[in-house]
C-alpha cells in the first residue's frame, strides 16, 4: 500500500513536471512593434528576418500613422506594444501623456556609436534611429529665382503654387513657428504675429498636404512649384518630377528625429531593448542606408556621396540643424489648430 | 400569445442592432455630456466657435448640392432607363453601377486628373484659346461637390429606376388621351408617383454626403473642411475625443432631422406614397 502510494506520488509529479514544462517549451516570445508600415518589403529583409534569426522570437506589427496608434496606445493605456517608432513630435506627446518608460542606456551598448542629437533628444526617453530634415523643394525649371530663405514661401511668384504640411502633421507647426520669424518674433512668446504671417501666405497656398504622398502628387499634376517637405520624401518627389531640387537655405532647415521608444505596459521590455540596440547597430543602419530607407544616426557608417545625396548624412550637416522645443510646441500646438483652421478653412 | 411569439422571435435580432449599432453610437454620445464644464459645455464651445459654425453650414451646404444635382441628373437619366427597350436597359443599368466597382478613393483620384491645373477640362479650355491660364478647380468646395455628385449619381439612379418602372404604361398614355401636355403629365402622373424613390434616393445620397470623408479630405482638404475631417483632425491629432464626440452627435442630430424633413416633404407631395 506504501509502495503504491509512493509509486503513484512519484507519476503524478513526473506528469505534473511534464506538463508545467511543455508549455514553456513550446512558448515563444512576442514582440510587438507599432510602426507606420512603410518600406515593409525592405524592413522585412534587412532589419526582421535578421533579428528574428537572433532572438528566435515572433514579431507581429501594428501600423498606421503617428497619430492613429498613439491613440491605440494611449487607449490601451501604454500597453499592447513592446516598441513604438515615432516622429519625435508624437513621441514627445506620448511622454507627457505618460506612455513610454525611461531608458536605462546601459542596455544599449550600440548608443555609444550614434550622433549626441540622437542619443537621447527627450531627457531619459528612447533614442532615434534616423534624423532627417524639414525644409523647402521646389520645382527649378518653374521656379527662376531660387529659394534661399524661410521668408521666400511669401513671394509674389509662388501665387497659387504653394503646399503646406498641414497643422496636423510632423511639420505643420514648424510652419507657424517660421511664420512668427518671419514678422521678426517667436510665435511661441507671440502668435498673433506669425498667424497675421499665415494670413498673408494663404494667397500662395494651393493645398496643405496629410502625406508626403500626397504632396508628391500635387508636384507631378502640376498643381504646386514648391512645398515646405521633410527629406525622405525628396527621392520620391524627384521620381516624378526630376526638377524638383532641396532648397539651401541661409537659416538652415529643421531637424526630425524618429525615436523608438518603449510604451510603459510593454510585455517584453527585454526582447524591445535588443530590437532597439540591434537597429543601432553598426551593420543595420549601413544597410538601411544604402538601400534607401532611412538616413544613418551611426557614426561609423560611411556612404558614398551619391547615396549620402537623398540623406541628413555627416557631422556637419547634423550639426548645422535646428532643433524645435517639441514640449513648448505641443503645448501651443493645442490652440494653433483652431487658429490654422480659422486661417485656411474660412 | 400570438403576439408573444413574435417578440420572442424578434429579439434575437433586436438585441444584435440594439447592442451592434445603436449602442456604440449612444455610448459615442453619451460621453459629450459628462464633461467637467457641464452637460451642454462642448455643444457651446462647438457653436461659439465661428470656424465650427462654418464647416457645419459648409458640410449641410455641399451636402443639399450634391442631394439636388444627384436628384436631377439622377431622376432624368433613371426615367430614360426606365423606358429604354430590354437589351438597352441592361447596358445603361450596367453604365451606371459600373462606376460602383471601383473604390471611393479611386473615383476621387479621377476628379484630380480632370480638374487639375493640366487636366483635361483645363487644358481643352485653353487649346480652344477660352482661357489664357488655367483655373483653380480643385481644393475648392466646386470640385469636392462636384466629385461626390459622381460618387452618389449611380446609387439615385438605381433607387430611381425601380419605382419608374414600376409605374404602368399605361397611366401615361392615359394622361396623354385625356388631354395632359407632357409637361403636365410629367408633374402630375410620374413626379408624385414617384416621390418614394426620391425621398429614398435624397436621404441616401444627403447622408453619404454629409458623412464622406475620403472625397472632401483628397479634393477639398484644410481649405474646404467638413464635418468628417474636421472630427478625424480632433480624434486623431488633438486627441480631444469628446469634441470628435461632439460633433459625432451633431451630425447625427442633424442627419434624422433632415431625413424627418424629407419625410413630411414626400407626405405633402404624395400622401399616399409615404
Amino acid at each position: 500500500m506504501h509502495k503504491n502510494l509512493a509509486r503513484t506520488l512519484a507519476l503524478a509529479i513526473s506528469v505534473g513536471t511534464l506538463a508545467s514544462a511543455a508549455p514553456a517549451m513550446a512558448q515563444t516570445k512576442t514582440l510587438t512593434i507599432s510602426w507606420w508600415g512603410f518600406n515593409g518589403e525592405k524592413l522585412e529583409s534587412l532589419v526582421l528576418a535578421p533579428f528574428r534569426e537572433q532572438c528566435g522570437c515572433e514579431i507581429v506589427f501594428e501600423t498606421g500613422n503617428n497619430g492613429e496608434r498613439l491613440n491605440k496606445i494611449q487607449i490601451r493605456n501604454g500597453g499592447g506594444v513592446d516598441v513604438a517608432y515615432f516622429s519625435d513630435s508624437f513621441s514627445q506627446q506620448g511622454i507627457e501623456l505618460g506612455l513610454f518608460q525611461q531608458i536605462d542606456q546601459s542596455k544599449l551598448p550600440n548608443l555609444a556609436n550614434i550622433y549626441e542629437m540622437a542619443k537621447d533628444p527627450q531627457d531619459g526617453f528612447g533614442p532615434a534611429y534616423t534624423i532627417g530634415r524639414v525644409g523647402i523643394v521646389y520645382d527649378s525649371e518653374a521656379v527662376t529665382t531660387p529659394v534661399t530663405s524661410w521668408n521666400d514661401l511669401w513671394r509674389e511668384d509662388f501665387k497659387s503654387s504653394l503646399s503646406l504640411p498641414g497643422i496636423t502633421t510632423t511639420a505643420g507647426p514648424m510652419v507657424v513657428l517660421k511664420a512668427g520669424l518671419y514678422k521678426g518674433t517667436d510665435a511661441f512668446d507671440d502668435d498673433t504675429a506669425a498667424f497675421e504671417a499665415l494670413s498673408e501666405l494663404k494667397p500662395n497656398v494651393v493645398k496643405n498636404y496629410n502625406t508626403g504622398s500626397e504632396m508628391i502628387n500635387l508636384f507631378s499634376t502640376g498643381e504646386i512649384t514648391a512645398s515646405i517637405a521633410q527629406d525622405f520624401t525628396l527621392a520620391q518627389i524627384q521620381a516624378a518630377k526630376p526638377s524638383v531640387v532641396w532648397a539651401d537655405l541661409e537659416e538652415g532647415s529643421i531637424a526630425t528625429l524618429n525615436t523608438v521608444n518603449i510604451p510603459v505596459g510593454a510585455a517584453e521590455p527585454e526582447l524591445a531593448y535588443e530590437f532597439i540596440n540591434f537597429i543601432l547597430s553598426d551593420e543595420i543602419q549601413q544597410k538601411l542606408a544604402e538601400e534607401g530607407v532611412d538616413a544613418p544616426v551611426n557614426t561609423n557608417v560611411k556612404l558614398t556621396p551619391e547615396q549620402a545625396s537623398i540623406w541628413t548624412y555627416g557631422a556637419d550637416v547634423i550639426g548645422s540643424l535646428e532643433r524645435i522645443h517639441y514640449g513648448k510646441m505641443n503645448a501651443a500646438k493645442g490652440g494653433w489648430v483652431d487658429r490654422w483652421n480659422e486661417n485656411f478653412g474660412m | 400569445m400570438k403576439r408573444f411569439a413574435g417578440w420572442t422571435l424578434a429579439s434575437p435580432a433586436t438585441l444584435l442592432i440594439l447592442l451592434g449599432l445603436v449602442a456604440p453610437v449612444a455610448a459615442t454620445i453619451y460621453a459629450t455630456f459628462g464633461t467637467p464644464g457641464g452637460p451642454f459645455a462642448t455643444y457651446q464651445a462647438f457653436f461659439s466657435s465661428g470656424f465650427r459654425r462654418t464647416v457645419l453650414m459648409r458640410t449641410i451646404t455641399i451636402s443639399l448640392a450634391v442631394t439636388v444635382i444627384a436628384l436631377a441628373v439622377g431622376f432624368i437619366t433613371a426615367f430614360v432607363v426606365s423606358r429604354a427597350p430590354g437589351w438597352l436597359k441592361s447596358v445603361l443599368i450596367i453604365a451606371a453601377v459600373f462606376p460602383l466597382l471601383t473604390g471611393v478613393v479611386v473615383r476621387s483620384f479621377a476628379w484630380l486628373i480632370i480638374l487639375g491645373k493640366n487636366g483635361i477640362v483645363n487644358s481643352t479650355l485653353m487649346n480652344l484659346g477660352i482661357i489664357s491660364e488655367p483655373f483653380q478647380m480643385l481644393y475648392t468646395q466646386g470640385s469636392v461637390i462636384v466629385a461626390m455628385v459622381y460618387l452618389f449619381v449611380p446609387l439615385m439612379i438605381l433607387t430611381l429606376v425601380g419605382v419608374l418602372e414600376g409605374i404602368p404604361d399605361d397611366l401615361i398614355q392615359a394622361s396623354s388621351s385625356l388631354g395632359a401636355k407632357p409637361f403636365a403629365t410629367f408633374m402630375q402622373v410620374i413626379f408624385p408617383l414617384a416621390v418614394p424613390g426620391l425621398i429614398v434616393g435624397a436621404v441616401l445620397v444627403f447622408t453619404g454626403s454629409f458623412t464622406s470623408y475620403a472625397t472632401p479630405q483628397l479634393l477639398g482638404g484644410e481649405q474646404v473642411m467638413v464635418m468628417g475631417t474636421l472630427m478625424h483632425q480632433q480624434a486623431m491629432v488633438t486627441f480631444d475625443w469628446v469634441s470628435a464626440s461632439t460633433i459625432a452627435a451633431i451630425m447625427v442630430v442633424i442627419t434624422i432631422a433632415i431625413v424627418l424633413a424629407m419625410t413630411k416633404i414626400a407626405r405633402k407631395l404624395n400622401p399616399m406614397a409615404v
